[in-house]
């Protein structure tokens, strides 16, 4: 203690010593008239400089304390609010009396049969309680983006749920009979899309779990290769390969989250993975990969029959396949198809040529922007970027123009001119400039792109980059259906919240394609592709000719591009005999005859049929279909085949109570209620300012500041009273 | 007078002294905008049900008022503008993307503005929504804290409903918290319908509707 005092002595005397010219400059500036004070040295006046040198510290202190609270405050004028990490917990949360968490053995099973663009994936798991009382449990799944659960089968101990697709308005008043006859007690709660979520009640102690579930899952298509993505981990924001291992999770308090939890606390051993793939190539394939597995690779009748190489695979780590189909000189179309007894449900591919096989044709690319208040900040950089990207992929040969628009609209050229250096560096010019402002009017902006002047023999491309924030999106696609004749509309969308239907949509009636783009570093890439893309029509003006009358989606045809396959689905009345493609092929008439497979196609040809035909008269209410008619239509599809829509949703209810009576239990019986995850859904928005903190802050520093000023001013009198 | 010193002892605390003003300036503005823009766009509703679907409430403004939500026992009248996006939010509450053609409605308001009052409904009390096309009068039902992290918004046509949605709690002192505090509130009965509305559009809450909100 002693010790530390006369340390500390030493350096108020050090410091005193430092700032002994300091305050004596000031002493001495301050009254002239008395030398005296400046003269005496500090060892004589022992009282004096302890004074003295408390003084100095406490000034500065409050020196340092206010340059500190100077830069707090530079950065909180600086910076706007920032939203903290999102986290979720995939697993089965056992939500009982006991508060410990307790971890269980778990077997995953994978079954996935992949037809064209889709793979319908079957999730089984197997949990077991391994706690002493009966339970209840929330499990989750991490669901691919767009898949929602259509199919389920629940088994705990000797019970048995099974998943039923009903009618909404039905699944409801049972769910609601169920509650009242005090069989529940579950909240029908709103969950996010990228899970899947079910209660489960009832578990004894030593119950195993069986959980079986069944999404569709699109496949991605990118840089000439195919990949399917399978969220495996049981982690907050399972990120590619890397990921800590984190099964299993049981809460005890009921109601709470819990997902940080780590690694080491669970034993791992008994978590085992099997993944069968059935991948039903219906062209032939220049590789196929796992990205983060090894992987067994068989040819089987359908394709190819994918299977886990290692018996002992954990589920750590996102399931990646990918494979790359391998393109002719010419283009190629194959058709398969399967009987359901009533009807034949096809599906006709149409696979392109190398992209060297077709000499390139030269475009007019028409860039239009949204400027409009709602771009402002990180979208319009990310728009200008995307365009500059743009600019640079045109050929010699190109035409191009831009076009930017917010409450008004305004057009670079009169008409579209040659991408030279000049014409080039002018509308880089223009893009730096482009700053947001005002509201979003579109439909004068791509106006002014379909009706620019034609150029001669050159296929117009129209790139519209927009946050897509907009109201009338019925008028808009019917003026982009009306006004767009020979032309293709690309749509870019780019932010956190566009209206990618809309998006989606416009790029469909346009045929082109759909881009969108979240976050700056993602315009390089996406662009890329984007512009891979364009450069290169194969089959344009595709029309197909079935032979009979047949029912097929799309509608719209887009083109054909190369490096990109093309899958339609149709429903026919009988068995095809000769289904003919024809459109146009390096500005000449083309034609060709579907080869059909050999091997019969699944039943998820119907199911495939289905969506499309549903998505088709979801679109029509767009266009003035009533929307009664629609519901009706798409809810007598969607209950034969099976299908979750906005309009249905997926049921389980529980009808064999299993708790012996004796035993207390605190949760009842629960049927559970599983919204659709084709609804339409949205996050929540941050809806705080905090401006009352921020407020307090500033009175606060403000006070602090004030007081700095003033006591700048004031500790002197003390001292040099003290001095004299 | 000149005050003696080092230059940093008057320079520092000056400019924390400027930069506190500047925030709380900043700070202070944010209430102060939310009420100016409402009287602005209160102008626009006005067009607009003049037969205006376009009209703005300033000239630059990238949205559009869509809706009145009052709810008469609190002395609440509040535009409800389209575009959920943080700028608009700053004006006025506004529709969840995708809402407001459809019967299932999301507002959502900042709960530190315009949604101050949520803390104070209670189940039962009442909330009309008055659009272009209808004016509807919903009643409280449920009243829930979520947590974004694990939930999102459904919007399901098949319900006809309004959800007003402010982040929780309401008095922290932190902005951008996981928490949601969303109410619901379904069609009034028809026969319950409050008959006439005064000019100002707020109203007293008919009798039969009780409080049903524990602990408040």
């Amino acid at each position: 203690m002693s010790h530390q005092s006369s340390i500390r002595d030493e350096l108020e005397a050090a410091a005193w010593r430092h700032h002994w010219a300091f305050a004596r400059r000031l002493a001495g500036k301050r009254r002239p008239a008395r030398p005296q004070a400046t003269r005496r040295s500090p060892e004589s006046q022992p009282t004096t400089r302890k004074k003295r040198d408390s003084l100095i510290w406490q000034d500065r202190a409050l020196l340092i304390i206010s340059a500190v609270l100077l830069a707090l405050l530079i950065i909180r004028v600086e910076t706007a609010e920032a939203d903290g990490p999102e986290e979720s917990f995939f697993g089965l949360e056992f939500q009982g009396k006991a508060a410990e968490q307790r971890a269980v053995a778990l077997d995953t099973g994978i079954q996935v049969e992949i037809t064209g663009l889709t793979a319908r994936v079957e999730v089984t798991q197997v949990f077991s309680n391994t706690g002493k009382g009966w339970a209840e449990a929330i499990y989750r799944y991490p669901l691919p983006p767009g898949a929602a659960v259509d199919r389920m089968r629940l088994e705990v101990g000797d019970r048995v749920l099974e998943g039923e697709i009903q009618e909404k308005e039905q699944a409801r008043r049972q769910y609601q009979q169920a509650k009242s006859s005090g069989k529940t007690a579950s909240l029908v709660e709103q969950q996010r899309s990228n899970q899947f979520e079910t209660r489960l009640a009832n578990i004894g102690p030593g119950d195993e779990i069986r959980v079986s579930i069944s999404f569709l899952a699109s496949i991605d298509y990118r840089d000439g290769s195919f990949s399917l993505r399978i969220p495996l981990t049981f982690t907050p924001r399972f990120e590619d390969g890397q990921a800590d291992i984190q099964p299993l999770m049981f809460a005890g308090m009921a109601g709470s989250y819990n997902p940080a939890v780590s690694p080491g606390q669970f034993p791992i051993d008994d978590h085992r993975l099997t993944i069968d793939v059935d991948l039903r190539a219906t062209m032939a394939l220049s590789s196929i990969e796992s990205s983060y597995h090894d992987v067994d690779i068989q040819p089987s009748l359908n394709g190819y029959h994918i299977s886990l190489t290692d018996p002992d695979t954990r589920t750590d780590r996102v399931f990646e396949l990918a494979w790359a189909p391998e393109f002719g000189t010419a283009p190629e179309s194959t058709l398969s198809s399967f009987d359901d007894g009533e009807f034949i449900y096809a599906m006709l591919m149409l696979a392109p040529p190398l992209a060297e096989a077709i000499s390139p044709q030269s475009r007019e690319v028409v860039f239009v922007i949204d400027t409009s208040g709602s771009m402002e900040g990180t979208s319009l950089a990310q728009a200008k970027a995307a365009l500059k990207l743009g600019l640079r992929f045109l050929g010699p040969d190109d035409r191009f123009n831009l076009i930017r628009f917010s409450s008004d609209s305004e057009q670079l050229w009169r008409e579209s001119v040659p991408a030279y250096t000049d014409y080039l560096e002018e509308a880089n010019g223009f893009i730096d400039e482009l700053a947001a402002n005002g509201g979003t009017m579109m439909a004068p902006a791509l106006g002014k792109a379909m009706n620019l002047p034609e150029q001669d023999g050159l296929l117009r491309q129209i790139v519209f980059v927009t946050d897509g924030s907009v109201g009338n999106e019925q008028e808009l696609l019917l003026q982009i259906g009306e006004e767009l004749r020979e032309s293709r509309l690309f749509t870019v969308s780019i932010g956190s919240a566009p209206n990618a239907w809309f998006m989606r949509k416009a790029a469909e009636i346009g045929r082109g394609s759909h881009t969108h783009i979240g976050r700056l570093e993602e315009v390089e890439d996406r662009m890329t592709g984007l512009w891979s893309r364009i450069e290169n029509p194969a089959i344009k003006n595709l029309c197909i000719d079935w032979g009979m009358d047949a029912e097929f989606y799309p509608e719209i045809i887009p083109d054909l591009y190369a490096g990109e396959p093309l899958w339609l689905y149709a429903r026919l009345p009988q068995e095809p005999r000769q289904v003919t493609v024809c459109g146009e092929l390096e500005g000449s008439d083309w034609e060709m005859e579907s080869r059909p497979l050999e091997v019969s196609g699944s039943e998820n040809l119907a199911t495939l049929w289905a969506r499309s035909k549903i998505e088709a008269l979801e679109d029509s209410r767009v266009f003035g279909t009533d929307p009664d008619t629609v519901r009706e239509e798409v809810l007598d599809i969607a209950l034969e085949f099976g299908l979750l829509t906005r309009y249905t949703s997926l049921v389980a209810v529980d009808k064999t109570p299993a708790r012996p009576g004796t035993l207390d239990l605190e949760s009842e019986n629960v049927p559970s209620l599983l919204p659709a995850g084709s609804g339409m859904t949205s996050g929540f928005s941050g809806t705080a300012t905090g401006w009352l903190a921020q407020c307090l802050l500033a009175l606060f520093s403000l006070l602090v500041a004030t007081g700095m000023l003033l006591g700048a001013g004031g500790y002197r009198s003390p001292m040099t009273s003290s001095v004299a | 007078m000149k005050k003696p010193g080092h230059w940093l002892y008057a320079a520092v605390p000056s400019t924390a002294a400027f930069f506190s003003l500047l925030l709380l300036v900043q700070a202070c503005w944010i209430p102060v905008k939310a009420e100016l823009a409402q009287w602005l766009i209160e102008r626009s509703w006005e067009k607009t049900l003049g037969g205006d679907p376009d009209s703005r409430p300033w000239p630059w403004a990238d949205t559009r008022a869509q809706a009145i939500l009052s709810v008469p026992s609190r002395g609440i009248r509040q535009i409800v503008l389209a575009g959920n996006s943080g700028r608009n939010l700053a004006f006025g509450p506004v529709f969840v993307d995708g809402s407001p053609n459809s019967r299932d409605r999301v507002i959502s308001g900042h709960r530190d503005t315009h949604f101050r009052f949520l803390e104070f409904l209670q189940a039962g009390d009442l909330i009309r929504l008055t659009t272009r096309d209808s004016a509807k009068w919903y009643q409280v039902r449920y009243l829930e804290v979520v947590d974004s992290r694990f939930r999102e918004l459904v919007i399901d046509p098949g319900l006809d409903r309004v959800s007003l949605v402010t982040c929780y709690p309401f008095d922290s002192l932190q902005a951008g918290g996981p928490l949601r505090y969303v109410v619901t509130a379904m069609p009034l009965e028809p026969r319950l319908q409050p008959i006439a509305e005064n000019p100002r559009g707020l109203l007293q809450a008919p009798g039969p509707v009780q409080s049903a909100r524990p602990g408040r």
